[in-house]
């Protein structure tokens, strides 16, 4: 009886401190490498199933692209090693790195590309797939040298070969995408444990650099205190990206762990439905804007991690700039020009994907709203399925939070039936002229892009997700920023 | 002996629900702070004077949210418990005096949905409808009639029993007002306990639930929630955790302690005796 | 008796498929279109409406479901609309995890209840026997989740002796499996230990007071002694009833401590394929739950029909 008293109490007396205690779980094999994320893929095939989580563990990791995007954004050669284009700009020649083969053992060639280049428009089912419509014609030159002829000149579309949309197959290699995936990476799919782990083997015969770890373990830990959990006892070595941002400190201060802060493309927005009334109008908006403290809410809900944006551009977007302090927190103006418009006695519906982030910024929105007599509720709804449903798809709502992950996403501002509903001729136009100018062109325009939206206050870009990636000192080479759709192992060294 | 620990029981069953039901009442009129204002300036205090479990990672007091949340602990209790019990009472006792295979083949039915334990009915509950306080006790209510529905039956069958109620029905009372005159009062002391059985077993439930994401919509505070929002907490400021954790856990015991302590009072072979 | 079991059958099977049904209309009002959800953002009506005949969900709903049902009793549980996969093997896969669990859960609360209720029945009347009774209330009143927490912050985090979730299959690793799953079982098992130490403590001091154990004792038999000679069958009878109740709770708390330990289990499958309107896989994992609640229901019958002495005559 007396012994268990005491057990009782030591279990309550341990938990608030005391980090003592000697390591028994040992991290075996150095070859070997666990990395936490915490969204698993529901199956190997980004052709026909949509999300972040397929490509962020196999692109650059198992597939790869003519190009790649780097951490700072750039383009930059991977099955291309070099590339030109036509002084109009809609003509590509490819050329291609020479003794590389697919994990089956078939070459690459120019056929390869073309094969998959137009196998987009032709297999592929995920709605982004619109962006290879301005292909027009693929041309096998010589085995080694590829020609892309497009429908008119496109910045966006080079960029977008750097996603999924430009990963390359084999035709002997797409009779079962979704279970077994082939392409021309640094390694191959050996094993997964649904619900558990995906396990990534060495690919023996690829052309690049060999990698530093010969197996990776994908681990998948949906609970972010779980997944902080499994870091602090060895369980894994990364953590892929935090997203318990109030427990960072305890990894900063413990010498066992590296903390690598940089940043995303990926708002955290906080969407008005700019088409229905009362958020049609555009006081309403800048008043909400005016109304949002975003550096305390960043503060609170986000334990100040991350970047104050005010448009639709990170900063690792050429044409970035900050636009955060054109709506400074102001109640006052913000109940002004309430009173202005007529809304006086405003009742908003915050329909939210039951995610953290999303959960926390709500809370702190619908306490800032209500200082200025606007009341928020608060309706989380199950992510993906419903939210997509009725927010997305159905436009069911007032506001919504939720993050905008994909690279240039800016360009949805185009788009009057994208769930916003945002309606600006001028925008649409900015960004044809984006997409089809110079560089330099591209830039000023896309400028204007995002000065136009912020102004129009089309949505309120709350913050800019922060890039943490926690790993043990042994791991060398994480990249600071996150800006391609991979988690790319490629980079990763060992002390 | 028996007796004294019996008084105990109940004594420290009332006072621990007491608590929760002031702290609950006493929150309609007056918190110390707004439990929903966040306050970016007032972050995860410790708890002093003002603040007295200090503030969570929002800066809200986390003493207003206790007591609000105990409002939610409640109203979940009670009216999920209401359901079970209007739904769950009348169904045993029609099961008690109804024919023997009419009586068995309610209970059969009542079995079928024992096997959709609360948490499982509330996770579907919450697919369809969305998660929300209101399907959590509906999910909750339904998954404890069988309880009430199986205490009820066996209850009436042994009132049906007695001699007075085999007089009356040779009397030509008709079977309703045996029913409210006869069985429904003897059986009422073991309703009690089984709601505050119950009531014990829904609060653990929306517990679970708001942890899981299928209760209570923030900022509404549950304890819950709360919990599961302090998770990420845990090493640097686990009194986030403990102080709704222990809120939790005066909740179920008292209304436990309760149950056990009246259960020895309404003994059913004395109840059917009077 | 054997009369009385084949009954009972009878009333499982007809329970089984009036649940098949429940189950599956409660799915096919869910809302949200998996379709939609498998394609993503911006997905035209033309491919969404395809895609819905793909996964046979624009038919009739009793054609779905005699589908359905036809290929469950034959094992097959359909191809999940997200994964493509085939839902039956995941299942088993998944099924066999959370029945570790649950059986090391039970284990556990055994381990707890069996010793100590017995203990604070024989001593009731003593200060252990009242501090066993009260420690017990206390354990009941601590959810199944604020326990794994408590026991991940404390084992896995703070002292690194064991693993903070994970699962090793064991087949695998046979050591690395049995530390995965301490942790686990005890946050299942120790409230539960405390429930089930309530029940074996009544039943043992009902058994006390029967009239054949005062005899026995009246001849010189130590308390013990005369519980373990003529006591032990008569006070397991509603122990065993309560154990069959336990384990439908354990198979259903199993779910949140499933999401604390991230165990591949069904109930990590549940919300999952809740989450992602993976209707298929969350009608099969609900019938296998619920079946698996009326099967434990069943064996409790049977099992109380061998056990109880009046019973076993009729």
């Amino acid at each position: 009886m007396r012994r268990l008293h005491v057990t009782a109490l030591a279990l309550l007396l341990v938990v608030p401190g005391c980090s003592a205690g000697s390591s028994a779980i040992v991290s075996g094999d150095p070859n070997s490498l666990s990395v936490g994320f915490t969204a698993e893929p529901a199956n190997f095939d980004f052709t026909g199933t949509d999300g972040t989580a397929i490509p962020q563990a196999l692109l650059y990791n198992v597939y790869e692209g003519l190009v790649k995007l780097d951490e700072n954004g750039k383009v930059v050669p991977l099955l291309a090693s070099s590339w030109t284009v036509s002084p109009d700009r809609k003509t590509y020649d490819f050329q291609l790195q020479p003794g590389v083969k697919f994990s089956n053992g078939a070459p690459f060639t120019a056929e390869d590309v073309k094969f998959s280049l137009l196998r987009v428009k032709t297999d592929w089912k995920i709605s982004i797939k619109s962006k290879m419509d301005v292909v027009e014609r693929v041309d096998v030159v010589d085995p080694a040298h590829a020609r892309v002829t497009l429908s008119k000149p496109s910045n966006n579309w080079l960029f977008d070969l750097t996603t999924r949309l430009g990963a390359m197959f084999s035709p002997t290699g797409v009779a079962d995408l979704a279970n077994t995936p082939i392409g021309t990476g640094p390694y191959v799919v050996a094993q997964r444990r649904r619900g558990d782990s995906i396990v990534l083997h060495e690919n023996p015969g690829y052309w690049g650099k060999k990698p530093a770890y010969s197996t990776v373990y994908l681990k998948y830990i949906k609970d972010p205190t779980a997944l902080n959990n499994a870091l602090l006892s060895n369980g894994i070595d990364v953590i892929s990206t935090i997203t318990a941002p109030d427990s960072i400190p305890q990894f900063e201060n413990d010498n066992r762990f590296n903390v690598v802060q940089g940043t995303t493309n990926s708002e955290v927005t906080l969407a008005f439905n700019d088409a229905k009334a009362p958020l049609n109008d555009v006081r309403v908006r800048q008043a909400l804007t005016y109304a949002i403290d975003r550096k305390a809410l960043l503060d609170t809900a986000w334990a100040g991690r991350g970047t104050l944006i005010g448009s639709m551009a990170p900063p690792t977007d050429p044409w970035y700039e900050d636009l955060s302090q054109v709506f400074p927190f102001d109640p006052a103006r913000a109940k002004a020009l309430l009173a202005e418009a007529g809304q006086t006695n405003l009742s908003l519906r915050l329909r939210i994907p039951n995610l953290p982030y999303s959960v926390s910024a709500a809370q702190v929105v619908a306490s800032q709203l209500a200082d200025i007599r606007v009341k928020v509720t608060i309706e989380p709804l199950d992510f993906p399925a419903v939210w997509l449903k009725q927010v997305f798809t159905d436009h069911d709502f007032d506001l919504s939070i939720i993050q905008h992950v994909e690279a240039r996403d800016i360009t949805t501002f185009g788009n009057a039936k994208y769930y916003w509903g945002y309606n600006n001729p001028k925008v649409k136009e900015l960004l044809a002229q984006a997409d089809s100018g110079s560089t330099e062109e591209q830039i000023v325009k896309m400028r204007e892009v995002a000065r136009t939206i912020n102004a129009d206050a089309a949505a309120d870009w709350l913050f800019l997700f922060p890039n943490v990636i926690v790993a043990k000192t042994k791991v060398t080479g994480l990249s600071r920023n996150q800006v391609s759709e991979s988690f790319d192992l490629t980079g990763l060294g060992r002390v | 002996m028996q007796t004294r620990t019996r008084n105990t029981s109940v004594l420290i069953g009332s006072v621990l629900i007491g608590l929760v039901v002031l702290a609950a009442l006493l929150s309609f009129f007056w918190t110390p702070h707004d439990p929903e204002k966040v306050n970016a300036a007032a972050r995860l205090l410790g708890p002093t004077g003002d603040y007295v479990f200090g503030t969570d990672k929002f800066g809200r007091d986390v003493a207003s949210q206790i007591m609000v949340g105990a409002r939610t602990t409640l109203y979940v209790g009670v009216v999920a418990v209401g359901i079970a019990a209007v739904i769950g009472t009348p169904l045993g006792m029609f099961a008690g005096m109804s024919k023997r295979w009419l009586g068995e083949f309610v209970m059969r039915g009542n079995d079928l949905v024992l096997a959709f334990p609360a948490l499982l009915l509330a996770i579907m509950f919450g697919a369809v409808y969305g998660a929300s306080t209101l399907t959590a006790m509906i999910a909750i209510g339904i998954a404890t009639v069988p309880s009430f529905a199986r205490i009820a039956r066996s209850g009436t069958l042994q009132v049906m029993s007695t001699e007075y109620v085999l007089a009356a029905r040779s009397g030509g009372r008709s079977r309703f007002a045996i029913a409210s005159r006869h069985v429904l009062p003897n059986i009422s002391g073991l309703l009690i306990v089984q709601a505050s059985v119950s009531f014990a077993i829904a609060v653990l439930a929306e517990a679970a639930l708001s942890f899981l994401g299928f209760g209570t919509a923030p900022p509404t505070p549950s304890w819950g929630r709360m919990l599961q929002e302090s998770q990420e907490l845990l090493t640097v400021q686990p009194r986030l955790a403990l102080v709704p954790g222990i809120a939790i856990a005066v909740a179920v015991l008292g209304f436990n302690l309760l149950g056990d302590g009246l259960r020895d009072r309404f003994d059913p072979r004395l109840a059917v005796g009077s | 008796m054997t009369l009385r079991v084949v009954r009972r059958l009878a009333i499982l099977i007809a329970s089984v498929f009036v649940a098949s049904i429940v189950v599956f209309v409660f799915m096919a009002v869910l809302p949200g279109d998996p379709a939609q959800v498998a394609l993503g953002v911006n997905a035209t009506p033309e491919l969404v409406a395809k895609t819905r005949a793909d996964f046979g969900i624009d038919r009739p709903l009793v054609a779905q479901y005699a589908d359905w049902m036809g290929g469950v009793l034959h094992g097959d549980f359909g191809r999940s609309y997200v994964t493509r996969e085939a839902i039956g093997p995941q299942l088993i896969d998944r099924l066999g995890v959370t029945l570790w669990l649950v059986g090391a859960g039970m284990l556990v609360a055994l381990v707890i209840a069996l010793p100590l209720g017995t203990l604070a029945a024989v001593r009731h009347r003593k200060a252990s026997g009242t501090a066993i009774s009260g420690l017990s209330q206390i354990g009941v009143a601590i959810p199944a989740f604020i326990a794994a927490i408590l026991l991940v912050q404390v084992f896995a985090v703070q002292w690194r002796w064991l693993p903070s979730g994970g699962w090793t299959p064991p087949n695998q690793d046979a050591g690395e499996w049995i530390r995965g799953l301490i942790l686990p079982a005890l946050s299942l098992g120790l409230v539960q230990g405390a429930v089930l130490t309530r029940y074996v403590r009544s039943s043992v001091l009902d058994t006390l007071g029967q009239d054949y154990l005062r005899t026995a004792r009246s001849k010189g038999l130590r308390p013990y002694q005369a519980l373990f000679r003529h006591g032990l069958r008569n006070a397991a009878v509603p122990v065993i009833t309560v154990l069959g109740l336990q384990l439908a709770t354990l198979l259903i708390g199993a779910v949140v401590v499933e999401r604390v330990f991230v165990l591949p289990g069904l109930g990590s499958m549940l919300l999952d394929s809740v989450a992602a309107r993976d209707l298929l896989s969350v009608q099969g994992i609900v019938l296998v739950l619920v079946v698996g609640v009326l099967l434990v229901n069943f064996v409790v019958d049977v099992l109380y029909t061998v056990l109880d002495p009046r019973l076993r005559g009729s």
